[in-house]
């Protein structure tokens, strides 16, 4: 019988937690839509003298920023930073169910898309007191409605590596027009070396390969200027538009320079093959300079742009970079914005940089020297061409590019065609328009 | 104390149980059903309007999803057969007094002790078309071509099934054998005495006694099958193309990626329209079967 009673205790209590707990998450969602400018300085913190651990996500392995964490932990030994590496195709997913669970790490990195998308769910904290430190060119990529929702980082580029001893072995020099690249690939093969390592299996490098050399060929013509704009809103299709460049770019596939077997090989993989000298460029960015002179410290490596028909300064692939955003229910609000505050110093920003060396930074008053391992881009840097085409293409771009970049896994598999890769990334943007009306 | 006095306080016990069943399996259900015939999406989370079946008719025409239902069929099906006909070889043949069978059982049952994502890390590796992939450099070593197992469209959805098969293959192998041992061994004396051979025996005694343990690793290896998502995203991540995508990832991209969750929640309603035919389609062919033994 004192079982039964303490059935009879239990079950109320059991009642209360559940009905407690789904009024949390209610409220919590509620509060999140209702007040998305909930302010981070509002949030409980830790008692001064106890160390604080905040998680800081992002999308790049732990050795990007390295240097950062060790700055932090110099400056700021009250707080432990849990750093938690997710794969980039994986990234926004995660974050995306973290936050919409309540369970978010404090420190976001996020890149412009996300940022508008998580501040309009108010999920991000006002960092607008540390915006007068950053030019506007960094702050207006990161700002909703006046509001600075994300610390503007190091710009990020995408161009080629090659490796300088195998160029000079057989005598030659990075080119000057696209055509020029498919002789270099075709000199390469026949002295027996892989022209390029490529990662294939991620929809990515493909992706901005060709993008690389329809910016030459056509966004870079003042009548397309707003071609990007227009597209994002529906106004206009690749097809019709893309296909002259497309059909050059794919050039590579059909001359045998990007292969098939390249489809079973990742990012990690590829890397390897450069680092190691088995090919002979890789189409990658400042990040993963560290990683390859750790494989391979004795390399000799440069980077070309993208280049066109026409001999010019090029394109690379590129645009503002990481963007660091607080969580607006962080428990360690106070925490969390003292390594904001941190990294918004040129010493923060400096430590950034070291491991993320050749972008720039949007710090006021702060510039660093280009890395000798890009001195082949700095007349593109002049001109000022870095450029990501789907910058411009709305909140669902990374599902567009994401589906342009499989499409062109298919063309690289031999089952599709030029006309169709475009096709099916013009039914997924109208598809994704016609959801979001 | 009377019986129903008795009982009711017995059914009290089942109260705890029977809560967290309605709050984590009816209410989500309940919700995900509600959700399907809205416009909730990442950009509208309030204020959501009501509109009927456009969502689940939006699903014909998303070839991701079409995509996703066909692979997994395939997959679920390919799991099934070779799952179960792989584990009952298996089983049979360590239930034999071997000197080794207790080394070969820990050998085959090894794989399912770790998480798919190791699985696929590992397979990534081993299957890979560069210098780092074992079995392409074994092939390559005695003259063959490599073969594109990961990055061939036509093949990778099987490559997957190859992994899975040598992951789960043992865990199958352990359940047929728990019921081998159930298996009285008069049986077999009195069939050998009447003069069956092996595979008569086999067929005869062994196959049907086994129809218990063939209903649990059939339906939980279509069912899995179905729902198959982690090691497709730490081997392929859905590709080439849409080669390897399944209702799993594809439902995870339309609804997080994306953030179309009420699209995402009738494909889900669809999906468990989907399951629940498919595995009570199963259990009665089983049934069947179980029936024409007795």
């Amino acid at each position: 019988m004192r079982q039964l009673k303490a059935i009879w205790l239990a079950l109320p209590v059991l009642a209360l937690a559940v009905t407690g707990c789904g009024s949390n998450g209610n409220n919590g969602n509620s509060n999140a839509a209702a007040s998305p400018d909930t302010s981070a300085s509002a949030s409980p913190s830790a008692p001064s003298g106890e160390k604080v651990k905040i998680r800081m996500a992002y999308w790049n392995k732990e050795t990007t920023v390295q240097s950062l964490l060790d700055l932090i932990k110099q400056k700021l030994p009250n707080i432990e930073i849990e750093y938690q590496f997710i794969e980039n195709a994986q990234y926004d997913n995660i974050i995306g169910t973290q936050l919409a669970a309540g369970s978010g790490p404090d420190i976001i990195s996020v890149g412009p898309p996300a940022a508008t998308q998580y501040n309009k769910l108010g999920y991000l904290a006002d960092l607008s007191s540390l915006a007068d430190r950053f030019s506007d060119a960094g702050t207006s990529v990161y700002s909703v409605d006046g509001k600075l929702v994300a610390l503007p980082g190091i710009s990020w580029f995408e161009g080629i590596y090659y490796n300088k001893e195998i160029f000079a072995k057989y005598g030659l020099k990075p080119p000057k027009t696209f055509e020029e690249e498919l002789q270099l690939h075709e000199d390469l093969k026949k002295n027996g070396v892989k022209p390029q390592a490529m990662g294939a299996k991620s929809f990515e490098p493909m992706m901005k390969s060709s993008m690389g050399l329809i910016m030459n060929e056509f966004l870079s013509q003042s009548a397309n200027k707003d071609f990007d704009a227009k597209y994002g809103k529906g106004e206009t299709t690749l097809e019709g538009n893309w296909n002259a460049g497309l059909e050059k770019w794919s050039e590579l596939i059909k001359r045998g320079y990007l292969t098939n077997d390249m489809l079973g090989i990742d990012y990690d993989q590829a890397l390897d093959e450069f680092a190691t000298g088995k090919a002979a460029m890789w189409e990658s960015g400042p990040w993963a300079l560290e990683a390859i002179k750790q494989k391979n410290p004795n390399i000799q490596l440069d980077m070309f742009p993208f280049y066109g028909s026409a001999e010019g300064p090029g394109w690379l692939i590129g645009g503002p970079g990481v963007g660091f955003a607080a969580n607006a229910h962080s428990k360690n609000a106070d925490a969390v914005m003292q390594v904001l505050d941190l990294i918004a110093t040129p010493e923060g920003q400096k430590a950034f940089w070291e491991n993320n060396q050749g972008g720039s930074s949007y710090l006021k008053g702060v510039s660093f020297d280009m890395p000798a391992e890009f001195d082949g881009v700095k007349e593109t840097f002049q001109a000022g061409n870095v450029y990501a085409p789907w910058n411009n293409w709305g909140g669902s771009a990374s599902s567009i590019i994401e589906d342009y970049g499989k499409a062109l896994q298919e063309l690289l598999g031999g089952k599709s065609d030029v006309s169709s890769v475009l096709k099916t990334t013009d039914k997924t943007t109208a598809r994704l328009l016609q959801l979001n009306k | 104390m009377n019986r129903t006095a008795r009982e009711f306080q017995y059914g009290l016990f089942l109260i705890p149980a029977f809560l967290f069943y309605v709050l984590f399996c009816v209410y989500p259900f309940a919700t995900m059903f509600y959700y399907s015939l809205t416009d909730y999406s990442i950009a509208k989370q309030t204020g959501l309007h009501f509109v009927g079946f456009r969502n689940f008719s939006e699903i014909a025409h998303y070839d991701l999803l079409l995509a996703g239902i066909k692979n997994s069929l395939i997959y679920a099906v390919l799991m099934t057969v070779f799952q179960t006909a792989l584990g009952i070889l298996l089983a049979v043949a360590l239930d034999k007094k071997l000197k080794t069978r207790n080394v070969l059982r820990s050998v085959f049952f090894l794989p399912a002790v770790f998480s798919p994502l190791v699985i696929g890390f590992l397979w990534n590796y081993l299957l890979s078309t560069s210098d780092a992939g074992l079995i392409n450099r074994a092939l390559t070593s005695i003259g063959l071509d490599k073969v594109n197992f990961l990055g061939d469209s036509d093949l990778a959805l099987y490559a997957v099934v190859f992994t899975q098969l040598w992951q789960w293959t043992g865990w199958a192998m352990v359940i047929f054998l728990a019921n081998l041992q159930s298996i009285s061994k008069d049986y077999y004396e009195a069939a050998a005495i009447d003069g069956a051979t092996s595979s008569q025996q086999f067929w005869r005694i062994t196959l049907p006694l086994l129809q218990p343990s063939v209903s649990v690793v059939s339906v939980t290896a279509m069912i899995g099958g179905l729902k198959v998502f982690d090691i497709v995203m730490s081997l392929t991540g859905g590709g080439p193309g849409n080669a390897t995508q399944t209702i799993m990832t594809a439902y995870i991209k339309t609804s997080f990626d994306e953030g179309f969750y009420s699209f995402g929640a009738a494909y889900g309603v669809v999906f468990f329209g989907a399951v629940l035919v498919l595995t009570m389609l199963l259990m009665q062919l089983l049934k069947k079967w179980g029936g024409s033994n007795r």
